[in-house]
């Protein structure tokens, strides 16, 4: 078996909103494409939050990239966020800056030996691949939710990060932006080894990429493996999500 | 009643902690700095600078004038009743720029840039930008804190000193104009009441307030959790916490060094 990218071990934690726990045991290896599906309160994001070091467990140990999230500072756990791109349900562009410039923050403050002119390059460059050039001057609040989601993605690919956490990356996005984004990913997982975690609500074209599936309800996992293999044992409740 | 006297000077002391650990690991983001990230740490703290220091200087230019010229006013046609005519030079040193100066600074520098601070990283936690940064690997108290508190600081100290300049001059005007005190009586007066320590407090003020003022607004501002109707509310503790921190500084400072 390859090396683990992310270890959820024995993870016993509470869902907020929902009288569950979040009760999981999940290892995925590095450059595995997984997407999370199921409904809301499933526990999908809370994953991707434990994943990124946002929530501690109160049971179990997580390790990304051979890192344990637990109790240590920021500090400590920054240059392992930098070789992680993640993306939240709240994409967080920075609403003082415009598109472009959120985009380039990763490389200005992670990368400051580049010149200016290498840094415009490769922003412009992941802008153009998600269609986003024509807005590269405006502000989030002047964005569509798909194209702050876009831009939310293009930031967090930015430093060519080993594991990419995703939640709801089809939000807000049309159908054709949404075959766009998915190329993307694939392109990148082409250039290198890049493990992908996905949370979906909803069919989308990442489930066909994707090399696993797991499907969660009520914090439990009741599914995991290949599309073709989860259809077959999923749920009934779940299997809308699959097909 | 004890319970309730101790619940609230535990919350007392809980809040002083935080605001000196926000402080003091600002401070070591600032003497420790790390070629990560120079450059937009620098652009946020011109921006703050710009803001509050520059932006702030029209409306402390037109307070410090209305100040001087009222507190000349008041001493140029009291004092000559009670035949201490010439104490009007002790009177700006005293009242301006030993207390009023760094106070009134303060209050207007809580009141533009201080509730700007808090409301601008409230939002920042509800939207989500906060968490986006210690995601990306960067440092909120680096990236996020240190600049806004070096900003205000230096600002405060700037606009503290120019506040001072500004009323002994809006005093000298009316002095001239209604009082007929001659310019260099006046002038005088002024340099007489003046002692090194007068200017040394009226700049240790400056810094701690804007120390104070920076600490409390951005603690207030990155306490916001998760709506938006906290924002306001939030706004609203840091400016009262705010003022009484600084008046608490005042009288910390002010009391032993001149009693």
């Amino acid at each position: 078996m390859s090396e683990a990218a992310l270890v959820l071990e024995q993870v016993r934690t509470p869902m907020f909103g929902s009288p569950h726990h979040l009760e999981v045991d999940l290892r995925i290896a590095a450059g595995e494409f997984v997407a999370l599906v199921g409904p809301s309160r499933s526990g999908k994001s809370l994953i991707i939050e434990l994943a990124a070091g946002l929530v501690s467990p109160e049971a179990g140990r997580v390790v990304l990239l051979g890192h344990e999230w637990s109790g240590g500072s920021e500090s400590e756990y920054n240059p392992v966020r930098i070789r992680v791109g993640t993306v939240l349900e709240q994409p967080g562009l920075l609403n003082n800056m415009t598109l472009f410039n959120n985009v380039l923050l990763p490389l200005r403050y992670h990368r400051g030996a580049l010149s200016d002119r290498s840094r415009e390059h490769a922003v412009m460059a992941q802008l153009e691949r998600l269609g986003l050039t024509p807005m590269r001057d405006r502000f989030p609040a002047e964005l569509s939710h798909g194209e702050v989601r876009r831009g939310a993605i293009a930031r967090a690919c930015m430093l060519d990060p080993e594991v990419l956490l995703l939640d709801d990356p089809v939000a807000g996005v049309d159908a054709e932006m949404q075959l766009v984004l998915k190329a993307y990913v694939e392109e990148r997982r082409a250039d290198h080894s890049l493990t992908v975690v996905v949370a979906l609500r909803a069919w989308s074209p990442f489930i066909e990429g994707a090399d696993r599936l797991v499907a969660l309800h009520d914090g439990r996992v009741k599914a995991d493996g290949p599309r073709d293999a989860v259809a077959e044992v999923v749920p009934e409740a779940l299997r809308r999500y699959v097909e | 009643m004890i319970e309730w006297v101790g619940r609230k000077t535990i919350a007392g002391a809980t809040y002083l902690a935080a605001l000196a650990t926000l402080f003091s690991q600002a401070v070591l983001d600032l003497v420790l700095p790390t070629q990560q990230g120079r450059r937009e740490t620098l652009r946020v703290l011109v921006r703050q600078i710009l803001f509050t220091g520059v932006d702030a200087l029209p409306v402390t230019t037109v307070i410090a004038l209305l100040l001087g010229i009222i507190i000349v006013t008041q001493a140029g046609t009291q004092l000559p009743r009670l035949g201490a005519g010439g104490l009007v030079g002790s009177i700006i040193v005293v009242t301006v720029i030993r207390e009023l100066g760094p106070l009134i600074t303060a209050f207007i520098v809580v009141g533009r840039s201080g509730t700007a601070i808090a409301t601008e990283l409230g939002t920042m936690s509800v939207t989500g930008e906060v968490v986006a940064l210690r995601l990306m690997g960067i440092s909120i108290s680096r990236f996020v804190i240190m600049p806004r508190m070096v900003g205000m600081v230096l600002s405060m100290l700037c606009l503290t000193l120019y506040f001072d300049v500004v009323a002994v001059l809006g005093g000298y005007l009316i002095a001239d104009a209604q009082l007929t005190i001659p310019f260099y009586a006046f002038v005088e007066s002024v340099t007489k009441a003046l002692s090194t320590t007068d200017v040394l407090m009226t700049a240790v003020k400056g810094l701690c307030f804007g120390s104070a003022v920076a600490a409390v607004c951005c603690h207030h501002g990155l306490a916001v959790r998760s709506s938006f109707t906290e924002v306001p509310q939030q706004t609203t503790r840091a400016m009262i916490n705010s003022f009484i921190l600084c008046l608490l500084i005042d009288v910390v400072v002010t009391v032993p060094l001149y009693l």
